[in-house]
């Protein structure tokens, strides 16, 4: 094949050199010309491939009007036609990690145009996109970008010219999570004993079938006196005041939110959810079937447990990722606990 | 009457006693034994098969055993992983029908050879 | 004990005048070996067809794969306990006709599965495209319960194998292997500072279409139990194991069992090979709590440092598998698994539904719904019809030119969980 493979490349406003924090609003732009870190990108490609163009958009606008910016950028995309899409590398940053995750989902589903990415393992983007695009492993911070663009190229190059990926530590990319049965060297029998042989002369060895690593946390003692105690309530049903005040996202949340409901009865009424995974219909007819404030309100007064603490807090489950779990039960865990609430009732759906 | 047989296949319907029949799928007996864990019914065999081929089969019959006050939290363990697993591996297939009869078969035999284990004589469950 | 294999290299089998290997290639007379199947008056009919490796063949649906071998010195030939007299097994001669096997073919119930292409992609999955299979078609006559058509055409093949094993019994081998081991105290003299290893075989114990015997037991009446691996390697377990294509452990890999072999070679250098635990996978809870606690507790009492487990089938196998490992590992005896998967048909679904922290070495034979692709074969020798049933399981799958898309778990072998392929599923 004589002719380049097109490479349409997408940054944020930073990246693309328009501005910091302070353009980060600014609307998607489609510029015809090549704009670092596309720039060294290109040059990696050789005479296989070239950049045609480069997308910007500020980080805010991309997450806090997805569906105009995807429409905008899915038809530069469409029109320029090009053999790939490359997004980031977005190394930790968590809104541009979610802009070109977003992004190469979208490009993949409506497209069918694959898409190379980089992100640093923790960015809350990567879980959007690893099982659909090719998410290559780079650092935490913007110093790794020489390291990430080679092995980026690299991705891309064999990616446009249809040849298969080897395995993910050997080509820099992060483990899309399908287990692909090859055929190997040796037979299971003589794996088995080899690694039984390593287990045995206390060498290391590795594990064909890693199990699942869950999370077990003790559970707490009982509370001795339910009569004398605070409970509170935490849901992870995206139940939110009509609304929306924090914008709570209805799925892979970012963050949570906390409510004042010490001075209602039931969160019927004034909640609703935005919770993306389920069908809402009923939880929003009555949304204490998600967190039901209004029985333990009931059970305060006629004294089964001493007081419902005074706020209330939420977040959407759907998408989120473990890391961002752990983050927002951890600090809420503490505000709980400095609080001095006993104990807690945790909704899901 | 030690056992009860929670199962779907007409063929044990026909012969055994002490039934919990589940007019329904593979799928519904499985729930129906989970629900009958949650009560603290007993699960005696375990829910499914010992091969791929007869999680394509349309009838299964599972053995319980008596009610107690407490739930046995391995049982329920079992049961919940065999929804999960049964699900996961009907996701991209169907149910063998063509066949039917010959799974009716298949499971009623395998589930006398249970009782043999369990030295009942499968007509005076 | 102290058994030879004395391998006589087969290179093709033809029909002939007369049953005999002649430099290298086995003749069968076709006519004898019906007429002595069909003393058997639970058989109608016989077909024998021959099935090389690369020619265009498919060959469904398998019941039981079993090498011929006859033995020269010793007690035990043919299969004690279920094709001849009671004897022991584990110690003499026996001249196998290596690279040949005898396939069975028979559908029991409708819905069975297993295939075994000699040719193209399909060979590549399954390690009895490698063997000169002569395939023997049973036919029972009619109104047969399905226990005695499945024990009808179980002895079929072990008698066909035990009757063509007989051709080699005055040829010289071209190799001569020789398994050796004697008592746990003669062998611990040996090799004091050696580890001491034991292998867990487990076996589908479940009734019809899903049993394994040992010396003519089935295996679902038995706790576990300890064997010489000699006697394994002689004929001691066979497979009555009809369901599980991709997993199960046909006679002949039980003959040739490979994690038995590959410690056997590791025997004296780097490990002190103590014996074999059959344990039976059965159906009800009890009865599995009491196979693993009786398991851990016969590695325990020989006192070995390590285990290897091997399962067969899938589903309810998994929780004795897992239940033995977590025992041995809490007596700190350190355990290698070797398992199948099932992460469904774009390989991201959670492997194994069952799951213990304590498995942390499992060797994978592969994905079950890992989806092959297998081209119109030439000739098809057992029941055409079977190929709808390896389709059967979801739309699209056998298409216009006879193209077959299929599941690992419908090929013979190709999974295995004695880890006898070279399948394994990495993350990707």
């Amino acid at each position: 094949m004589g002719e380049k493979f097109k490479v349409l490349y997408y940054v944020n406003q930073f990246f693309g050199q328009i501005g910091g924090e302070d353009k980060a609003g600014m609307k998607p732009v489609y510029k015809e010309e090549i704009i670092e870190p596309a720039m060294g990108f290109n040059g990696l490609l050789k005479d296989e491939g070239e950049v045609i163009g480069t997308l910007i958009c500020g980080d805010n606008y991309f997450n806090e009007n997805k569906e105009e910016a995807l429409s905008y950028i899915l038809n530069v995309i469409k029109e320029n036609n090009p053999d790939i899409v490359v997004t980031g590398p977005a190394f930790n940053a968590g809104r541009y990690g979610m802009a070109c995750a977003e992004i190469a989902k979208a490009v993949v589903e409506e497209l069918n145009i694959p898409v190379v990415t980089g992100m640093y393992i923790e960015n809350p983007g990567l879980d959007v996109c690893k099982s659909i695009a090719i998410v290559a492993e780079v650092s935490d911070s913007a110093a790794g970008m020489r390291k990430a663009l080679p092995t980026m190229a690299k991705l891309v190059k064999k990616i446009a010219k249809g040849e298969e990926l080897g395995l993910p530590e050997e080509e820099g990319y992060i483990p899309q999570g399908k287990r692909l049965t090859v055929i190997v060297e040796k037979r299971g029998s003589q794996r088995a004993v080899d690694m039984l042989l390593a287990r045995l002369n206390g060498e290391e060895f590795e594990t064909e079938l890693p199990m699942p690593v869950f999370d077990q946390v003790d559970p707490a003692d009982a509370i001795k006196d339910l009569s004398k105690a605070t409970i509170a309530l935490v849901t992870s049903g995206g139940m939110v005041p009509l609304g929306n005040p924090d914008r709570i996202q209805s799925a892979s949340a970012q963050k949570w939110g906390k409510y004042d409901v010490s001075k209602r009865d039931a969160l019927t009424g004034e909640y609703c959810t935005i919770h993306g995974g389920f069908d809402p219909v009923y939880a929003n007819e009555i949304p204490d079937r998600v967190a039901p404030l209004d029985m333990l309100k009931e059970y305060e007064k006629e004294g089964i447990i001493g007081k419902v603490f005074e706020y209330f807090y939420t977040t959407t489950g759907t998408g989120t990722s473990v890391g961002n779990s752990v983050k927002f039960g951890t600090e809420i865990g503490k505000e709980l606990k400095e609080a001095g609430v006993d104990g807690v009732i945790l909704t899901s759906t | 009457m030690k056992y009860l047989i929670a199962t779907n296949n007409p063929l044990v319907k026909k012969k055994a006693d002490n039934l919990c029949f589940v007019e329904g799928s593979y799928e519904d007996v499985l729930i129906k034994v989970r629900d009958l864990v949650y009560e603290g019914v007993e699960l005696v065999s375990h829910p499914l098969g010992a091969s791929m081929r007869m999680l394509f089969s349309p009838y299964r019959s599972i053995i319980l055993g008596q009610k107690s006050k407490t739930i046995n939290p391995f049982h329920v363990e079992i049961i919940e992983n065999s929804i999960i697993n049964y699900r996961k591996n009907l996701e991209a297939r169907k149910v063998d029908w063509v066949h039917a009869d010959d799974y009716a078969l298949i499971d009623n035999e395998l589930l006398k050879s249970t009782f043999k284990d369990l030295e009942v004589d499968f007509n005076k469950i | 004990m102290k058994l030879e294999l004395r391998r006589i290299h087969i290179k093709d089998i033809q029909l002939g005048k007369e049953t005999a290997v002649k430099d290298g290639v086995l003749i069968v007379n076709e006519e004898e070996l019906v007429s002595k199947l069909k003393e058997d008056e639970r058989i109608k009919d016989i077909k024998i067809d021959i099935a090389r490796p690369g020619e265009k063949v498919r060959i469904i649906p398998v019941k039981d794969v079993i090498e011929p071998r006859v033995k020269i010195e010793g007690t035990g030939n043919g299969f004690p306990g279920v094709s001849s007299k009671i004897a022991q097994l584990g110690e003499g001669k026996v001249n196998v006709l290596y690279g040949a096997a005898v396939v069975t073919v028979g559908d029991i119930v409708g819905f069975q599965e297993g295939v075994i292409d000699m040719w193209g992609e399909g060979a590549k999955w399954t390690p009895f495209s490698k063997t000169y299979n002569l395939v023997v078609d049973i036919t029972p006559v009619e109104g047969l319960d399905p226990h005695s058509h499945e024990a009808t055409v179980r002895l079929a093949g072990l008698k066909a194998a035990e009757f063509i094993g007989e051709a080699g019994r005055e040829v010289t081998p071209d190799e001569v292997l020789t398994y050796e081991i004697g008592s746990h105290v003669e062998e611990t003299a040996k090799y004091p500072d050696l580890p001491k290893v034991l292998y867990v075989e487990m076996l589908i114990s479940q009734g019809l279409l899903h049993d394994g015997y040992i010396y003519g037991v089935n295996s679902q009446k038995i706790i576990p139990t300890l064997l010489h691996p000699n006697e394994e390697l002689d004929g001691a377990v066979i497979s009555g194991n009809c369901v599980a294509a991709c997993d199960k452990i046909t006679t002949y890999q039980h003959q040739n069992n490979s994690v038995i072999l590959d410690l056997y070679a590791q025997h004296g250098k780097t490990l002190n090979f103590m014996g074999v635990v059959l344990t039976p996978e059965l159906t009800t809870l009890e009865g599995k709590f009491r196979t693993c606690d009786y398991t851990a507790k016969l590695c325990k009492m020989i006192g070995v440092d390590g285990v290897i487990i091997s399962e067969e089938g899938y589903g309810n196998p998994d929780s004795d598998l897992l239940m033995i490992c977590k025992r041995l590992e809490n007596s700190g005896i350190k355990t290698v698994l070797i398992t199948d998967e099932c992460s469904g048909r774009d390989g991201m679904s959670q492997p194994l539904a069952d799951t213990a922290k304590e498995a942390v070495a499992v060797v994978s034979g592969g994905n079950v719904s890992h989806v092959v692709t297998l081209p119109p074969a030439d000739k098809v020798i057992g029941n055409d019809e079977s190929i709808a049933t390896l389709a059967g399981g979801w739309d699209g799958a056998l298409l216009e030119d006879g193209t077959l898309m299929c599941e690992l778990n419908a090929v013979i072998g190709s999974t295995s969980e004695i880890g006898y392929h070279y399948c394994t599923a990495k993350l990707y």
